[in-house]
């Protein structure tokens, strides 16, 4: 099954409008929802690290943001219509909006401005900004420096690291 | 032995099948369909075809005689049928998956090039409403969209009116019909009075079309009323799946917010015909003349889907997209109405695939498509045509075609309004005025804002009296059936 993640109404895999509320599920036709949904996250108990240093909601319920697999921290993606994800250091220049540095980055070969999350009205966009080990979302590689739409639970690997989006409303 | 079976398609598994393939396909099909786990008809059908399918296919020289037959009588089939078919397919590949999956198929039906040019005879009978609500204004402008429709007529045309209240009248037969002042005379006597009844009207109307039967042209019924009947649905229902057993597509217009737009729509489906909602008399003539218009321009009628579906494979839901969008039934043989000269007929296809093993391909289905191709002598051959899709277990990486999408899009938005609906009456009102706000949230997005209104109105109205309006009902349903109009959605 997969989830509607405007509702959460389970669908059929395949499934393009949600039967409940009508919404696109367009991130939705590769992958099934695993089981018994051991991604699910509990937002009260999520924290936000990883640098931006807000909440996880925006006052309509809506939750946006990233987690890191490894640790099941949740890095929140909420108060900008972008943000550069890599490996920060110090004396470097470029700093991203993301610092995956504390998430082992070097180890896990992730470059300094390794990708960029791009949310814009259509959705939530990934693009590769030409890193050494690449970005791959759901398993699949990226062409650098081409956006890609991204849906709730989409699996996001830089370098080795692992992120997934969470993507969802609360409260419907 | 014959080849009218499509054996492989019964099993869901190609041509190229391995024997392997086929005791495996035959073993999930066998487990599924058993008449213990099963009953009922259609499951013990379908389970000894199953049976006959693994019989005849698991012995190498039975199939190799039967492919020989299959190929020969699809090729020849081909060759000479009346119509063309393209599909369209959401994704490239099938998940291999050990739960029950959606596919969507998009389904073109053209006329082939060589088909007669020629203007059809018409054998229309026009069945209206003269129960006391119609007096006035509504039988007024209905008086006149007929006349012109009789004005219209051609030489080899064959019209009747015929009026019901409590009975059913025979106002103007078709001799009549070709002589203008008579028919004049005879409708301007025409007086409102009286209940509904639809279905004496529609037995009447099927009488005098099947006395003027033409098999060279079409044969349409077309239903005016602005009531419900009382009491004799059954017997409309029966009138409609006569009209299309022999032929007849029915069309209905319903005039304001009196009439029930659940038996219209059952209706016209059986025969593949079309339903318009009116909300005023006053555009009854321009919609006369379009059904009017469509007859002339038809190429082909009686067009039908027939067939067979794999075992692994359910037809969830079928909707015409055009000519006239509009929900079919769900299950075959499909009546699809009439194709269109300059057009197509399009189908999509919304189907289950439950659980399936490894394999390579999925026969999805054996369709078959067929109808009676205008101003031919022979009978018209109808095109055989197997949908498959390769399994995998790589997801298929690519985006769903735009014309699925956006067709599906606008049929999410009608599915609502069914929910909604449908929830209504179970008394569930809060869930269905919050769909009902979906709806209008996804409408305005659409910029239809006259149609957003219309559901947020509805939802208050939930709000307050628990109930939607039977206006309200039917401005929602036409309205978002009608955004698939092809001048909406800028298709052919």
């Amino acid at each position: 099954m997969i989830e509607c993640p405007s509702c959460k109404h389970q669908e059929f895999v395949g499934t393009l409008y949600c039967s409940e509320c009508g919404t696109r599920l367009v991130h939705t036709s590769p992958f099934p929802a695993m089981g018994s949904d051991p991604d699910w996250v509990d937002l009260d108990a999520a924290t936000s690290e990883g640098g931006t240093g807000r909440g996880l909601e925006l006052e309509s319920g809506a939750a946006l943001g990233l987690r890191v697999l490894a640790t099941g921290d949740m890095v929140s993606l909420v108060g900008r219509d972008n943000y550069t994800l890599g490996r920060g250091g110090s004396g470097q220049a470029i700093v991203p909006d993301v610092d995956l540095d504390h998430y082992g980055a070097q180890d896990q070969g992730i470059s300094r401005l390794h990708a960029e999350i791009r949310i814009v009205e259509s959705g939530v966009h990934i693009v590769d900004l030409d890193s050494v080990n690449g970005t791959l979302v759901n398993g699949e590689r990226l062409e650098p420096q081409s956006p890609r739409l991204l849906g709730h639970k989409d699996m996001i690997q830089l370098g080795r690291l692992r992120l997934q989006l969470i993507s969802k409303y609360r409260g419907q | 032995m014959t080849a009218d079976l499509d054996y492989y398609a019964i099993l869901g598994i190609p041509r190229s099948a391995s024997v392997e393939d086929i005791r495996r396909a035959y073993r999930e099909a066998a487990l599924r369909l058993h008449p213990d786990k099963n009953p009922g008809e259609e499951a013990a059908e379908l389970f000894l075809q199953v049976n006959k399918a693994y019989e005849l296919l698991s012995d190498s020289e039975q199939r190799s005689a039967y492919d020989q037959q299959l190929l020969a009588m699809e090729m020849e089939l081909a060759s000479k049928a009346s119509f063309r078919s393209r599909v369209i397919q959401s994704r490239k590949r099938l998940l291999q998956l050990d739960e029950p999956q959606v596919h969507y198929l998009l389904l073109d039906i053209e006329p082939s090039q060589d088909l007669p040019e020629f203007r059809p005879p018409i054998n229309l009978s026009i069945v209206m409403d003269r129960s006391t609500s119609m007096r006035g204004q509504r039988l007024d402008q209905l008086r006149s969209a007929v006349l012109k429709i009789l004005q219209a007529m051609g030489e080899g045309d064959s019209t009747s009116i015929i009026a019901f209240s409590d009975r059913a009248e025979l106002i103007v037969s078709p001799d009549q019909s070709r002589e203008m002042s008579v028919a004049r005379a005879r409708l301007s006597l025409l007086q409102a009075g009286g209940g509904t009844e639809i279905g004496k009207g529609l037995e009447m109307g099927m009488e005098e079309l099947q006395r003027n039967f033409s098999k060279e042209g079409v044969n349409h019924l077309i239903l005016l009323t602005d009531g419900r009947t009382y009491g004799d649905e059954e017997m409309c229902i029966a009138m409609a799946d006569r009209a299309s057993e022999q032929g007849v597509i029915v069309h209905a217009v319903g005039i304001g917010s009196d009439w029930s737009d659940r038996l219209l729509d059952d209706l016209a489906t059986r025969s593949g015909g079309s339903v318009a909602f009116l909300e005023t008399p006053k555009s009854i003539m321009e919609v006369m003349d379009r059904i009017y218009a469509g007859m002339g321009r038809t190429v082909a009628s009686r067009v039908r889907l027939g067939g067979s579906i794999a075992q692994q494979v359910d037809l969830r839901s079928a909707f015409r997209l055009l000519p006239e969008p509009m929900p079919m039934g769900d299950s075959l043989p499909m009546a699809l109405g009439h194709l269109p000269r300059e057009g197509i007929i399009r189908l999509l296809l919304e189907v289950v695939i439950h659980p399936i093993g490894p394999m390579r391909e999925l026969t999805l289905a054996h369709f078959t498509i067929d109808g009676d191709v205008l101003g031919r002598e022979a009978d018209s051959v109808a095109l055989p045509l197997d949908v498959r899709i390769p399994v995998s277990n790589e997801p298929d990486p690519d985006p769903p075609p735009e014309e699925i999408t956006s067709a599906l899009s606008l049929i999410s938005l009608y599915r609502l309004q069914e929910k909604a609906r449908h929830e209504a009456e179970l008394g569930q009102s809060a869930q269905a005025a919050r769909r009902l706000e979906n709806l209008a949230t996804q409408l305005l997005a659409g910029g239809e804002r006259e149609l957003a209104r219309a559901a947020l109105s509805e939802a208050d109205r939930l709000a307050q009296s628990r109930r939607l309006s039977t206006e309200g009902e039917k401005i929602l349903k036409y309205g978002t059936r009608a955004l698939l109009l092809p001048a909406r959605t800028g298709e052919p």
